[in-house]
């Protein structure tokens, strides 16, 4: 039957651009379907107001939201909309996803994380499941996202290194803060290993990209040199000028129609105009948010699938994972220091690439045996000067502070110290309380039913993230910084989300097959990080992006 | 990302609180028409002040007063960055209602406990009539938006019509980002000015 396209893909971020970039350049015929606008590098500029205090990369939530379901101490969970809570789940709905907006902190998994179960044992209350795929299998795909999205960085040889087939990373380090050396001697007083933190950011011009203008403002930003990583500038771009492959922005998938034998046939759609459009493909790529990907399928019913497309064993929108763990801060007064030490901590622009994976994997008497960890990750405090004084808003006795008092706490934030933060990953253990379905009463703008997450959380999670917090403080202290503390929490990162259609061998307990198919659809594939059992204990980027180019070579020879 | 949405639950409750309490005043209502909207460019945004500007603005400087070492709101204009937001083309109605009726409001109570409006009270008193409305609800809730729009006059890029030759910025010794925003850049514009140049 002739088609509009060979491959129809929904969604345009991390998860997505392999697969675009590699069938275009495989002479593909390619659509992609992406709700948000198509901002380029001439749109973003650092400007708090757009970046992060307005919904101009995300939604609104008045037109599109979530529904959250948490439970209270009497273990009722109770559910509230994202636009009655302001708690956004939104991460960047524009062309190139989230990926324009990460800091770009960029790890692989290790071998033991694709068999968690079997290397771990079973923990309970949690589904735990080893991947249907090896890290060796992957191995190559996360060599190859180091040269075509671009990875920075330094290979130090440690006790939990995972192998690799090339010695080291094909760019150098970025430029690093002066506070690197204060982490690294601390460290290695305490017989840690600081390991510089590999980066999805070009540290030299490549590929008609520029290297990095380290203009200090990166996470939650946009790139204007394109040095970032992301699918637009490492991937949709050049997808684009092979001439095979066409993105429609603005353009809102709200159903996957397929037919009696369960095949999926065309992909509907709301255009600019909000006019409802088709397409038909041969083959179809769901890449849209690990959430989002879950409700497009839950909402796609069919013949062959009245419960949703790959739900036909109730495993659809399950075991959706976070990233567990928590942060801390310690501060670092100049008055501390002399006048050029003062003058290097000010320092503005300059990566802090550090981090320790000692604790990846540990054995300590509070847990049973050998017992999966984590990472402990460093960073200043984010220069956004709006967020910074927001936080001087109100006095200790929960009154508003303003007036004379508050210039001065303004002046104390701004100028006499400055922050270096920890972040701490570890797996979100999957249960049976962290799930996607489709709440029964909200829709969104179009009409269509929105997401319903509830946010259970393993305590184990808890255990571990407190356990690698301690870790992250002690290190901390000995550097001198004062005022230390931490929170670890099972509130879940909005922007750190996998899990809802895993993969696995038996159609019974995942949605995905090993090649990221949906199990009973011939013609299905998702990309994203909804293919994930498990998440390792590392932000998931550079695995989505891996895994979807290992998925676009499954394709290529099936279209 | 954005943390500045408002809950809508607490507003209905805050309109409600508002209604049973503090009964939406004329004072607003019976100054001179709103003016049209202030340019970005437009110094002029403080001349002839008319309620509610004028009362804002009072509001505005005992918020973030001026000293010797440091700007003031009107130093950095942060009258006119609550202006262009307010009739910003995606501004919240509610939120300007919100704002503008609580200049009613505060100026209710101002002649209630002190005869005088907000405009005409000493510091002291200013203090007390501003420290009293925070008790409530509603007026905790106004003036915590008006601390965020004052926050974000001094610290935003002057593009948006505060931090008034970068003077938020020099005084907290913040360093920049680069490029910024230019005019067709704005929040406010820039998905349809995006959007525009993609067809083109």
């Amino acid at each position: 039957m002739k088609t509009d396209y060979d491959v129809c893909v929904i969604g345009s971020g991390a998860g997505a651009g392999p697969v675009i970039s590699e069938l275009s350049k495989a002479g593909k015929s390619v659509l992609v379907l992406e709700k948000g606008p198509w901002f380029t590098e001439e749109d973003y500029t650092k400007d708090e107001m757009a970046c992060c205090r307005h919904s101009i990369y995300t939604p609104k939530l008045e037109d599109e939201q979530h529904v959250l379901e948490e439970q209270n101490n009497n273990g009722d969970w109770l559910s509230e909309s994202t636009s009655e809570s302001g708690w956004d789940f939104w991460n960047g709905n524009v062309v190139g996803g989230s990926s324009n907006f990460m800091s770009g902190y960029f790890y692989r998994l290790k071998p033991e994380d694709f068999r968690l179960l079997s290397e771990f044992g079973p923990i309970k209350g949690a589904n735990i499941a080893d991947w249907p795929v090896s890290y060796d299998e992957m191995e190559p795909y996360y060599t190859k996202v180091e040269t075509e999205v671009g990875v920075s960085g330094k290979i130090i040889a440690h006790k939990h290194q995972e192998p690799r087939s090339t010695t080291d990373f094909p760019y150098p380090p970025t430029i690093e803060h002066p506070i690197v050396k204060n982490i690294d001697k601390a460290c290695n007083q305490l017989n840690i290993t600081s390991l510089a933190t590999p980066r999805a950011i070009l540290s030299q011009a490549a590929n008609g990209r520029n290297s990095c203008e380290y203009s200090g403002y990166c996470g939650s930003y946009g790139c204007h040199s394109g040095a970032k990583g992301s699918a637009r500038a490492a991937l949709l771009d050049a997808a684009v000028k092979t001439g095979n492959c066409k993105i429609l922005p603005d353009s809102k998938v709200y159903k996957l129609k397929s037919n009696s034998k369960g095949r999926v046939v065309e992909a509907l759609y709301y255009d600019e105009n909000n006019i409802t459009r088709s397409i038909s493909a041969k083959l179809f790529v769901v890449a849209c948010h690990a959430i989002e990907t879950s409700r497009l399928l839950l909402a796609s019913t069919g013949p062959k699938h009245p419960d949703g497309l790959g739900n036909n064993y109730s495993q659809l929108g399950k075991n959706l994972l976070f990233s567990a763990g928590g942060s801390g801060t310690g501060e670092f007064h100049y008055s501390d220091m002399d006048r050029l030490a003062a003058s290097a901590m000010k320092t503005r622009g300059p990566f802090v690439n550090r981090g320790v994976q000692d604790w990846y994997f540990f054995e300590d008497k509070a847990f049973a045996g050998k017992t999966k960890g984590g990472i402990i990750d460093f960073l200043l405090r984010h220069p956004n000067p709006i967020s910074k004084a927001m936080s001087t808003r109100w006095n200790n006795d929960d009154n508003l502070n303003w007036g004379h008092k508050l210039k001065r706490d303004l002046k104390t934030v701004f100028t006499q110290s400055q922050d270096l933060r920890f972040e701490v990953f570890n797996d979100w253990l999957p249960t049976d309380n962290c799930f996607v379905s489709l709440d029964s009463t909200i829709k969104d703008k179009w009409g269509s039913a929105v997401a319903k997450v509830r946010l259970g959380y393993h305590e184990h999670d808890l255990k571990v993230g407190e356990f690698l917090s301690a870790k992250a403080e002690t290190i901390l202290q000995q550097m001198g910084a004062k005022n230390i503390r931490s929170s670890v929490s099972g509130s879940p990162p909005a922007n750190l989300v996998a899990g809802g259609c895993r993969f696995g061998k038996d159609i019974k307990s995942s949605v995905l097959d090993a090649d990221c198919k949906v199990h009973d659809v011939e013609n299905l594939y998702v990309t994203d990080g909804s293919f994930m059992p498990t998440g390792g204990s590392v932000p998931y980027t550079w695995t989505i992006y891996a895994n979807s180019f290992r998925v676009a070579d499954i394709i290529k020879s099936r279209v | 990302m954005s943390t500045k949405l408002i809950n809508r639950r607490q507003f209905i409750q805050f309109i409600a609180l508002a209604s049973a309490g503090w009964p939406i005043s004329g004072f607003a209502a019976r100054k001179t028409p709103a003016q049209k909207i202030i340019g970005q460019q437009d110094d002029l945004v403080y001349s002839d002040l008319a309620d509610p500007w004028l009362s804002l603005a009072e509001v505005q400087e005992h918020l973030l007063p001026a000293d010797e070492s440091s700007p003031g709101a009107k130093d950095i204009s942060a009258l006119r960055f609550l202006r262009n937001t307010l009739d910003a083309p995606d501004a919240d109605t509610e939120e300007k209602t919100f704002i503008i009726n609580g200049v009613g409001w505060l100026n209710d109570l101002s002649v209630k406990n002190h005869q005088q409006p907000f405009i005409k009270l000493n510091s002291s008193a200013k203090e007390t009539v501003l420290r009293k409305i925070e008790t409530s609800k509603a007026g905790s809730r106004w003036l915590s938006l008006m601390m965020t729009y004052i926050i974000e006059a001094l610290l935003s890029d002057p593009v948006y019509g505060g931090n008034k030759d970068k003077k938020g910025w020099q005084w907290l010794e913040h360093a920049a980002g680069f490029p910024t925003p230019t005019t067709e850049q704005v929040y406010y514009k820039l998905a349809d000015n995006t959007r525009r140049r993609i067809k083109s």
